[in-house]
């Protein structure tokens, strides 16, 4: 049976051999130019549907390509095999160092950044007159003709685009890419590092758009600041979103459809501009979830993956080290003079009031914030000075208190995320195959209690930092995740649990932590700690156990 | 046998002339240069319902802004069967877009486009039926320096083609004619606020202010300039002479105010003028302007060439080189590139009415 | 005072109109953005639409701007709620790309309809305070201008006062927080909604009429607002009302400083390279709203 991007591929091939061998040189032009568009929306996917950075830069790329084509081509009379490099490097190296200063920007701050990139881009089309040609742009590119000729050379082009980008996301990269685009701390958490994969995505996006920049230019013959305008970026999101967010064979329809769509509606006449508007707007009413996105409802083939145990190896056993770690807010001391082991096998309980400071060890710990005093190690290795991602690959794996998977996102392709991430191939670029991460990761949930620590042993930890695990769980489900906590002790692993079910953690643990007010105001096995008179008062007198 | 054949040939011959030509109007009737794409629109249009029954059919496609709608626009209609001619655009790029076509199609391209360098390229297919840049900022510059003896200059124009072309020429003028040219800035069209720029204009040292705009930019300048009481003389580009420009402004803020154009329809002048001013304003209700009357020329010659038989587009190319034609607005003749206007007018405001005076008239500026 | 300040300060004063009536378009913007999350791109074009009505109702009825404010937000008010029952209603399920992609569309459609309709030639609108300049000392300041500043100024105290200090205004800041919970109070949710959607619309109106005798109006004349507009609400802190008119004001000033010292190609460089420096320093905008996160 075939997946329907792959019959709406054959669909577009057929359409394309219709129009090479009998269609007019009018409908041969516009086909040319659509694979320049196509060629823009397959890189946005990769930026934008796969990495889910919503960059307005794209048009400007594509712009930069057909410059970089007029400027060498055109004025300087490159040939061709020169230039093709030049359009693609031109473009990325440009978008690269247009990045790096704004990486760590999210959502629409990220867009402000990028639209500002394409408004400088535009204006030096237009006002650096010596390079660009000012406003009346640089004619004399080399002409690919009318005639079928350019055509294929376009959608040759776009067939190995295609591939590129399936290859780029093939594997264990789409569930990684689906987790950095759903939820950015959670990616971070799963070993994936979000701003280097989007910067990566947003890089190759401008490739691809320098390609189809260039390859407008070389159909048209000329270069004008028109491609430079904004209604390239608008079609652009138009064309990935209407096709279907993601998906390679969405892009080549979508670019088809809106490069087609102003033409196909000029018998209207006078007001065929307005139709294009309500066009577009009828397009995204009608398929929620993009054309192909809407053709996969009806066509689910999502394949129960069969759970592949994996070899139980023996985790890399480290102990986790807290030596004196202080962090305050605003100057508010949330911790003070924390120091703590966890030793492997060991499993640690960590109590202590509301506000106490605990979720504030573990965002320490697992990278999310940093102390301003102490130092946090794993084994020989010092953690406090990582990023998230580069702790979560180091051996240190966390859940989260309320873990609520992104959107859209099953619980074993979040699985799957962080084994890819494990793997070290995530995010564009070298990748496992999809079917044994995907066994394994339905291993895992079968063993795990809940998706999230699925998902954190799926980065074979040497620590498990859990917070509050047994949160709404009833009696028989949490003898069940005792039993898995102290299986994954029995590996040799060491776990700091936080938790407010005190019957449940002072079984299960083998010593106990007390924080409070950000002090460890005791260390002890859970008798000595219940045995406290200290604790009693401040903490256990509250709740009966 | 032969008879018969003889016959069968006249017959083809006959219906082949007898049917229609087919005239496509390429111009743009949306996006930014809408209202002068308009203009030759309804030019072209007045032309032919003029014109003998069953000679011509107009066929009006919008090329909107970008060049490859141009191209795309051409290429439909040329599915439908080749043609002679076309009414081209006004906007320089999608000429320069179209230009190759018309060699392999062998199509006369009508266009009323300024940019200088469309019939500097040695396009033999290219035929432009109003003053092109060149020409027009060449009588921009003469009226400021001979008439009101100025000679240090200060100029904004528009970042689009038609401003950074009109500004290269401006500043090739006033190079020829010892004119200093003080200032000179572009502004994009979605400037708002124009004090800023003026004011560094005025303050400039120059005698005379110069405007090479688009029709909305022009008006929130001219308007601008009385608001701030700055008393500089200013001389607009053709934009102004547009009746929906000057429509935007009170006939006060106007005053002493001129402008560069190929014609002046409004103005009226002649009897020719005065019937076509009617019969334009007839037809849509609206006021003509220089870009509707030498479009409405060109495509009255083009008309006369095809009623005389001429069918393919190397004789239709031919007869306009070679041919003369007298337009409403001027004389028109090639000068062997292409271009066949070689008039340009100087109009100003008196404060009283939103109708130019025509001051002064340059003929034959290409002769030099 | 000095002749170079004197220079700057009537620069500043210039600039203060614009960024006036950009302050209110960022407002609209933000409105509903608090209320529904959405991106509305066609704040800007629904700019323009206030103009053209204003142009086609100062055809209709010869009195002074200032009498046909009120018709022309009521009218806009009207397409306003039209409007959201188009672009928020169908989308508000999905994801947040396809309601920012149907405001574009919607845009770009209104757009060509006035060009079909009215050409895309500038028409001028009526004037609010009649036209001419007034001294204040020895700087000068156009009616036109003054108009506006003082529009924008009442209109947007009175938005200030509806948020801050009404029952209507506790209840749409409670239900942009957690919807399910408003709901679940028993606030109307979807009729705040649509409220909000008028009240944008009627400020777009509002800004439409102001522009629309000083400044023209075109069917493209929306695109540049939206743009500022976007750029005010996202630099103030996506969501931050006080952010959005500190941000449109800096604008203005921005572009009417540096045009008035370098040129306005380099006013639009220095503002978006100033932009992106703000956005290193401050990643989430000058007041980062709690909505920042929805971005």
């Amino acid at each position: 049976m075939m997946r329907p991007a792959s019959l709406v591929g054959l669909a577009i091939a057929l359409w394309l051999l219709v129009v090479l061998l009998l269609g007019s040189g009018y409908e041969q032009r516009l086909m040319a130019l659509a694979a320049g568009y196509a060629l823009m929306a397959i890189g946005y996917q990769l930026v934008f549907g796969q990495a889910g950075a919503l960059s307005l830069a794209q048009g400007a790329c594509f712009a930069i390509g057909a410059y970089t084509a007029g400027i060498l081509g055109g004025r300087l009379g490159w040939p061709l095999w020169a230039e093709l490099p030049a359009v693609v490097l031109v473009p990325a190296a440009l978008a690269g160092l247009a990045h790096t200063p704004v990486r760590r920007l999210d959502g629409h701050f990220f867009a402000l950044a990028t639209l500002g990139f394409a408004v400088l881009v535009r204006l030096v089309a237009v006002d650096a007159q010596g390079l660009t040609g000012g406003a009346n742009g640089l004619v004399g590119v080399p002409a690919f003709g009318r005639g079928p000729g350019a055509m294929l050379v376009g959608w040759s082009l776009v067939g190995l685009g295609a591939a590129l980008a399936l290859w780029l996301t093939r594997g264990g990269n789409g569930p990684a890419l689906a987790l950095v685009r759903g939820d950015a701390d959670l990616a971070r958490a799963s070993g994936l590092d979000p701003e280097r994969i989007r910067a990566r995505g947003f890089v190759l996006a401008a490739g691809f758009a320098g390609a189809g920049g260039a390859l407008q230019a070389h159909v048209l013959g000329l270069v004008s600041p028109d491609v430079a305008e904004f209604s390239v970026m608008v079609g652009c999101l138009a064309m990935v979103v209407i096709g279907g967010r993601g998906s390679v064979m969405g892009a080549v329809l979508g670019a088809l459809l809106i490069g087609h769509l102003p033409e196909w509606l000029r018998p209207l006449g006078a007001s065929y501009r307005v139709a294009y508007g309500l066009g577009l707007f009828a397009c995204l009413l009608v398929a929620p979830a993009g054309l192909i996105g809407s053709l996969e409802r009806f066509w689910p083939m999502r394949r129960a993956a069969r759970p592949v145990a994996g070899q139980r190896a023996a985790p890399a056993v480290a102990t986790l080290r807290i030596d004196g770690v202080e962090k305050s807010y605003g100057g508010i001391a949330v911790l003070r003079d924390v120091t703590l082991e966890v030793r492997p096998g060991e499993i640690v309980g960590l109590i202590g009031p509301n506000g106490s400071g605990k979720t504030t060890l573990v965002n320490l710990i697992s990278g999310l914030d940093r102390p301003d005093r102490g130092t946090i190690s794993l084994g020989e290795r010092r953690l406090d000075r990582l990023s998230p991602d580069r702790i979560a690959l180091a051996g240190v794996a966390r859940s989260f208190q309320t873990p609520a998977p992104p959107d859209g996102m099953a619980p074993l392709d979040l699985v799957t995320a962080a084994l890819a991430a494990k793997r070290g191939c995530a995010g564009f670029g070298a990748a496992a195959e999809l079917e044994p991460l995907q066994g394994r990761a339905a291993d895992l949930l079968q063993r795990a209690w809940s998706t999230d620590i699925a998902r954190a042993l799926a980065l074979d930890p040497a620590v498990l930092l859990l917070d509050e695990p047994a949160a709404g769980l009833d009696a028989g489900e949490r003898d069940r995740l005792g039993l898995l906590l102290r299986a994954l002790a029995a590996e040799g692993r060491g776990l700091l649990v936080i938790e407010h079910d005190m019957g449940f953690l002072m079984g299960l643990v083998d010593r106990v932590a007390v924080l409070l007010d950000g002090r460890i105001a005791l260390i002890g096995t859970p008798d000595a700690v219940r045995a406290d008179p200290g604790v009693r008062a401040a903490y256990l007198g509250t709740v009966p156990c | 046998m032969r008879l018969f054949a003889v016959l069968l040939l006249t017959l083809v011959a006959t219906k082949a002339l007898a049917e229609p030509v087919r005239l496509p109007i390429l111009v743009p009737v949306t996006g930014f240069l809408s209202l002068e794409g308009t203009s030759q629109r309804n030019g072209a249009l007045l032309a032919l319902k003029q014109a003998p029954p069953g000679l011509a059919t107009g066929e009006v496609s919008d090329t909107a802004t970008a060049p490859e709608n141009a191209v795309n626009a051409l290429l439909r209609v040329l599915d439908q069967g080749p043609v002679p001619a076309i009414v081209a655009p006004m906007l320089g790029t999608q000429m320069l877009a179209l230009m190759p076509t018309a060699v392999e199609e062998k199509l006369a391209l009508l266009t009323v486009s300024g940019t200088a360098s469309l019939t500097e390229r040695g396009n033999p297919w290219v035929f432009r039926f109003f003053p092109s840049d060149r020409l027009a900022k060449e009588a921009h510059v003469r009226y400021a320096v001979e008439q009101l003896g100025k000679r240090k200059l200060a100029l904004i124009y528009q970042t689009t083609a038609y401003g950074q072309s009109g500004a290269s020429y401006i500043a090739a003028s006033a190079k020829r004619h010892g004119a200093e040219l003080l200032f000179s800035e572009g502004i994009d069209t979605d400037v708002k606020d124009l004090a800023p720029i003026l004011g560094r204009a005025a303050a400039s040292g120059a005698d005379v202010l110069l405007f090479h705009l688009h029709a909305g930019s022009t008006a929130l300048a001219v308007r601008q300039v009385a608001a701030l009481g700055i008393t500089l003389p200013v001389i607009a580009g053709s934009a102004l002479h547009q009746p929906a420009t000057a429509a935007l402004l009170e006939p006060m803020e106007l005053k002493g105010v001129c402008a560069e154009s190929g014609s002046s329809p409004v103005s009226g002048g002649s009897p020719r003028l005065d019937r076509f001013l009617a019969e334009y304003r007839q037809a849509f209700g609206a006021d003509p302007d220089a870009y509707a009357l030498a479009q409405y020329d060109a495509t009255q010659m083009l008309l006369d060439i095809l009623a005389r038989g001429a069918r393919t587009g190397e004789q239709v190319r031919a007869a306009l080189a070679q041919g003369q034609w007298d337009g409403v607005a001027m004389h028109y003749a090639s000068d062997g590139r292409g271009d066949m206007a070689h008039s340009a007018l100087i109009l100003c405001y008196d404060g009283l009415t939103r109708v130019p005076r025509i001051v002064q008239r340059y003929d034959g500026l290409d002769a030099g | 005072m000095p002749a170079e300040l004197l220079t700057f300060a009537q620069l500043v004063l210039n600039g203060l109109a614009l960024g006036a009536a950009y302050a209110l378009v960022a407002l609209g913007f933000v409105l509903v953005l608090n209320a529904t999350g959405a991106v509305n791109f066609a704040q800007g074009d629904m700019v323009m639409l206030g103009g053209y009505a204003a142009v086609a109702l100062a055809r209709a009825l010869p009195v002074p701007g200032l009498l046909l404010l009120p018709l022309v937000m009521a009218a806009m008010a009207g397409f306003g709620l039209l409007f959201s029952a188009l672009a928020w209603r169908p989308f508000r399920h999905r994801p947040p790309i396809f309601g920012l992609l149907a405001t574009v569309a919607l845009g770009l459609a209104l757009q060509e309809a006035m060009n079909a309709l009215e050409g895309a030639g500038p028409q001028a609108g009526p004037a609010l305070l009649g036209v001419g300049e007034i001294r204040l000392g020895p700087l000068g300041l156009s009616r036109a201008s003054l108009g506006i500043l003082l529009a924008c100024l009442g209109l947007g105290l009175a938005q200030g006062w509806l948020l801050g200090r009404t029952q209507f205004g506790r209840r749409l800041r409670a239900s942009a927080q957690d919807p399910v919970t408003a709901r679940a109070l028993g606030i109307p949710v979807d009729r705040l909604i649509a409220v909000s959607f008028m009240l944008a619309a009627a400020l777009a109106g509002a800004v439409g009429l102001l522009l629309s005798g000083p400044y023209f109006v075109t069917p493209t004349s929306g695109t540049d607002l939206i743009l500022r507009a976007y750029i005010a609400v996202a630099i103030g802190g996506w969501g931050s009302l006080r952010g959005a008119v500190v941000g449109a004001l800096l604008i203005a000033l921005f572009e009417s400083v540096v045009a008035g010292y370098a040129s306005s190609v380099a006013a639009t460089a220095a503002l978006y390279g100033a932009v992106l420096l703000l956005l290193m320093v401050r990643p989430s905008g000058l007041f980062p709203a709690p909505l920042g996160r929805r971005a």
